[in-house]
């Protein structure tokens, strides 16, 4: 099995609790993406990563045209089926890996990925996929849970993560998404970071996360030092909040 | 998938866009199979519920 398929098996199960999630289909970060469009006129932009496709149904309005990219196919007809029930016809639908995107260089007036990231085998080679096929002078805006610099915190973090969910490869911190960015031909315009908190039950619900290894996560904060459990601000029920960031760019 | 003959066609406006993740060539669309076809890489493309599965992985040989 290739690693796409391991995510996109991971997730098919799960699409219609995507859509429906408010931790996805709500947020700060998706009113900074419908200002950033509105009023600009773009042409063609991409969804890179779609998920329960929340960022589409936010740019449509703002667009000629969103296309919804998934490695997950029944995220895509979910997102087929909601964008229908929205009367957003401008989004179209294309099962793609963001390491190989199956479009022309200079395509997109706008890239947009949100909570996708993490899930790319490879990060850099995503990122370089989304620039070549963003027009010069596109906008990207790139949104992702993060690690925090601090190892310690990181390395409980990616251990939250990867007990969650078995398709999870990697949070990157702030300075590597800053980093990567640039090295990908894109000139960071903005950033802001922000926090996100997260309901333990509703969480590991999305992922169906087995029981032994809920039982594991939540022995894992209930054990961590204490500085841990601030940053991530552990309640008793095991919800805790995670680092999130927005980077907005320009291909250059 | 055995149902592709009876998938929904693919959206036109993907057509215009769509190239072969792996050589970035055009791609026909094959209608009586539902398939977009990348001659150079010498792969079909799958539509299934009107979705194109842009995956090479999951892309079809071609018979050279």
């Amino acid at each position: 099995m290739t690693e796409e398929d391991f995510t996109a098996r991971h997730y098919g199960p799960r699409a219609s609790a995507y859509v429906a999630s408010a931790v996805h289909a709500q947020g700060a970060d998706l009113d900074e993406v419908a200002a950033l469009l509105a009023g600009r006129g773009f042409g063609r932009v991409l969804d890179l990563g779609c998920g329960g496709g929340h960022v589409s149904y936010r740019a449509a309005p703002h667009a000629g045209e969103v296309v919804a990219a998934d490695v997950t196919p029944p995220m895509l007809d979910e997102v087929a089926r909601e964008a229908a029930r929205r009367n957003l016809p401008n989004i179209t639908t294309a099962n793609a890996a963001a390491e190989a995107l199956p479009f022309p260089d200079a395509d997109f007036d706008a890239v947009l990925s949100r909570f996708s990231a993490h899930h790319w085998r490879d990060f850099a080679t995503g990122l370089r996929q989304a620039r070549r096929v963003a027009k010069p002078g596109a906008l990207a805006v790139f949104i992702d849970t993060t690690a925090p610099a601090a190892p310690v915190l990181d390395t409980h973090l990616q251990t939250m993560e990867l007990l969650r969910d078995a398709s999870h490869v990697r949070n990157y911190s702030v300075a590597e998404w800053a980093a990567e960015l640039s090295r990908a031909g894109f000139a960071l315009r903005g950033f802001t970071a922000r926090r996100l908190p997260l309901d333990f039950a509703s969480w590991t619900a999305r992922t169906s996360t087995a029981l032994e290894f809920r039982a594991a996560i939540r022995a894992l904060q209930t054990g961590a030092p204490e500085a841990v459990r601030a940053h991530f601000a552990v309640a008793a029920d095991g919800s805790f909040t995670i680092d999130t960031a927005s980077f907005v760019a320009e291909a250059v | 998938m055995d149902n592709e003959n009876t998938s929904p066609p693919l959206d036109p406006r993907l057509l215009e866009i769509l190239v072969c993740p792996l050589t970035r060539g055009p791609l026909t669309y094959d209608r009586e199979h539902n398939e977009l076809i990348s001659a150079k890489a010498g792969l079909a493309y799958p539509i299934r519920n009107g979705i194109p599965i842009m995956l090479v992985e999951e892309a079809r040989p071609l018979a050279p």
